[in-house]
């Protein structure tokens, strides 16, 4: 049979074949999102993101949105310049956020049996969707790099903190005053985690007195604009299709 | 076309070993790895001794302590980083007990501390039971560029049902609350909104056709009319609306939780050491030799007594392994019986030694323990030396304490 033979014969088979097709590399979109990002953000976010007693004012709001806005960026170049789809960064997120949470409730919970409440994932989702709107208003890398990555730094903390604030209630423990965060850390036995690992609380911005998070969070908002544009041209290399000889098509 | 198929088959083959890879990412859950660590390491770095687990049976919500001394051996290899930021930890197998308190010298450390060497301190580790099984409870101690030391592990058979498990604790702003769950609704709350906004916008996109009619338009040069005045719109409310969620969420929440504090942490220092009575018999290794086929170590030792009461030698512990010459010392502590050799330890002339006298002995610590607990492959170790106890009592049982550390070479006839 010859390759350039038409497989279809009329325009509704046309569009049920295009709707198909949409459905297919969507799926393959999302799951090869899912393992990719999933990997790259446990290696590089780890256990800031794994748990309570890591997330911190200062490394845990630094940390997530610059190792985050890789893939959403990358996903994003693909899907925006040849499909005007602003929606990478929110399927990115949604995928990676997924998961996260069938491996801390099958893994973490199921497995080794911490509660979820110490190892639920960070939200990432408020970020997604404001970059993704961005990029769809202005159309310009530039502006969602600059613009939209500063706002995926900001709105990371404040859109966690319903999440997290209770943890952060005080509690004297034996003469010594700690977080329920922290106390979760001390309870909840991890031999592989021992507590000098944890890097929180830690760096230079002391001067800054009270309002760390707000520092650390435009700090973090300034380097993802910088990861933004890495990953971005990361993401239109990747969706070239010159790799792809033409007789395939 | 074949090219393509390949390079599609080895991407999904990729794809699926990266999905699995990351979702079955599970944290270390074991401390079983006492057997497997390097002999050096447990014979001249933390001395584990005067260990004792509270209950060998305790149930769900039930607590038990595991207690005793550690010293931090002087002749610390060079090869691991000194124990300078360290953490008390427990090894089991995972959260099936919870760590409800733990104690250095009476100070608790739920933060690490810094240790020093030659000095022996007094520890306790308070556990609440979590998870029915039967779990190996060790002692242990993390120690940066270390890694973990793993000390004496003990079967504990945990009984009771895990889903009576409770764990209240009493907040500074007055509240009791049962950590198990505590926040465990408003996690999946936010979460559940955010996933729902997040798929509104999804669905908002993806319910239209998408990628083989887009893709014409973009290479036609219609790329402007994908994106509609209407779409903008949409957008520009999901953006602002998120912002509004995020600002007022924040807002509420601090209303809800006015109180907060950031997370604690910091080193511990000057932790409080633990008098050993004084010292006044003196040891020197002479030689010492490893018989394989024997499963014994020999050592000749010149002991010398500048106390004023007789002495005599009872036990030889290394990496928590205990040898005893029954003559002078039983062990009533119920240690672990694989760990415990009670009749392990022989001296060719153990009548007591008087003040002031010195006498050559040959001692002899036999027992399996140095094949099943691989205390032997210290043989094949880069620093072939070995370290431990030597306990000496005299006729009222006042004991003392006497580190030995000296070159070991094996015999293999
Ligand atoms: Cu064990």
């Amino acid at each position: 049979m010859s390759a350039s033979q038409s497989a279809v014969r009329s325009r509704a088979e046309a569009v049920q074949v295009s709707r198909t097709f949409d459905w297919m590399i969507l799926f393959t979109l999302f799951t090869a999102v899912l393992g990719g990002y999933h990997i790259h953000y446990m290696l590089t976010g780890g256990d800031w993101d794994f748990w309570t007693d890591w997330k911190d004012r200062r490394l845990w709001v630094t940390v997530a949105p610059i190792v985050s806005i890789t893939f959403p960026a990358a996903v994003q170049a693909c899907l925006w310049w040849r499909y005007r789809l602003p929606v990478g960064a929110t399927i990115s997120v949604v995928a990676l956020m997924i998961g996260e949470w069938i491996n801390r409730y099958l893994n973490f919970w199921g497995w080794t049996y911490f509660p979820v409440n110490i190892c639920f994932p960070s939200n990432l989702i408020p970020g997604a969707i404001v970059l993704d709107v961005i990029l769809m208003l202005g159309n310009s890398m530039t502006l969602t790099a600059v613009v939209g990555g500063l706002a995926y730094g900001l709105l990371f903390y404040p859109g966690n903190w319903p999440v997290i604030a209770p943890l952060h209630v005080p509690v004297e423990y034996n003469g010594m005053m700690m977080t329920l965060a922290d106390l979760q850390g001390y309870h909840y036995v991890r031999t592989g985690t021992p507590e000098y690992i944890r890097m929180v609380e830690k760096g230079t911005l002391r001067t800054f007195g009270k309002d760390v998070a707000p520092v650390s969070a435009f700090f973090s908002g300034f380097v993802s604009i910088i990861i933004y544009f890495l990953w971005h041209f990361f993401g239109r290399w990747f969706a070239k299709t010159d790799f792809i000889s033409d007789d395939a098509s | 076309m074949k090219i393509k198929d390949r390079v599609l088959k080895l991407s999904f083959i990729a794809l699926l070993i990266s999905m699995t890879a990351a979702m079955f990412y599970a944290p270390t859950a074991s401390a079983h790895g006492e057997k497997s660590q390097a002999a050096f390491m447990r014979m001249r770095t933390i001395h584990w001794f005067d260990l004792h687990w509270s209950k060998e049976e305790v149930a769900v919500n039930d607590t038990m302590t595991l207690h005793g001394k550690f010293l931090v051996f002087a002749g610390w290899p060079e090869t691991v980083d000194k124990p300078e930021v360290s953490f008390l930890n427990i090894g089991i197998p995972g959260p099936v007990f919870i760590r409800a308190g733990s104690w250095i010298g009476g100070q608790l450390v739920p933060r690490s501390v810094s240790l020093e060497l030659g000095e022996t301190y007094e520890f306790k580790v308070l556990l609440k039971a979590r998870r029915p099984g039967d779990w190996h409870v060790h002692s242990m101690m993390n120690v940066q560029g270390g890694g973990p030391i793993i000390g004496p592990g003990k079967w504990v058979t945990v009984t009771g049902s895990m889903a009576d498990f409770v764990n209240p604790v009493t907040t500074l702003t007055g509240q009791t609350i049962d950590l198990e769950s505590y926040a465990l609704d408003n996690v999946y709350f936010w979460h559940a909104v955010w996933f729902a906004i997040a798929f509104a916008w999804l669905l908002f996109w993806i319910k239209r056709p998408l990628f083989v009619p887009r893709h014409i338009a973009v290479s036609t040069g219609k790329a402007n009319t994908l994106i509609s005045a209407g779409d903008k719109k949409v957008g520009l409310a999901f953006a602002l609306g998120t912002v509004v969620i995020v600002a007022a969420s924040m807002g509420s929440t601090n209303d809800k939780y006015p109180v907060t504090t950031p997370l604690q942490a910091g080193l511990l220092r000057g932790m409080k050491t633990f008098q050993m009575p004084e010292q006044t018999v003196s040891v020197k290794v002479e030689d010492a030799t490893y018989r394989v086929p024997g499963r014994a170590m020999n050592m000749t030792l010149t002991i010398t007594n500048n106390g004023d009461s007789a002495v005599r030698l009872g036990e030889f512990e290394t990496a928590g392994v205990r040898f005893l010459d029954p003559a002078v010392h039983e062990d009533d502590t119920n240690y672990p019986d694989d760990l415990l050799a009670e009749e392990g330890l022989t001296v060719s002339d153990n009548s007591p030694l008087a003040p002031g006298e010195s006498r050559t002995v040959e001692v002899t610590a036999s027992d399996a323990a140095w094949e099943v607990y691989r205390l032997a492959d210290l043989i094949y170790d880069p620093d072939s030396r070995f370290a431990g106890l030597l306990f000496f009592w005299d006729a009222k049982g006042t004991r003392q304490m006497v580190t030995v550390d000296a070159p070991l070479i094996p015999t293999f006839i």
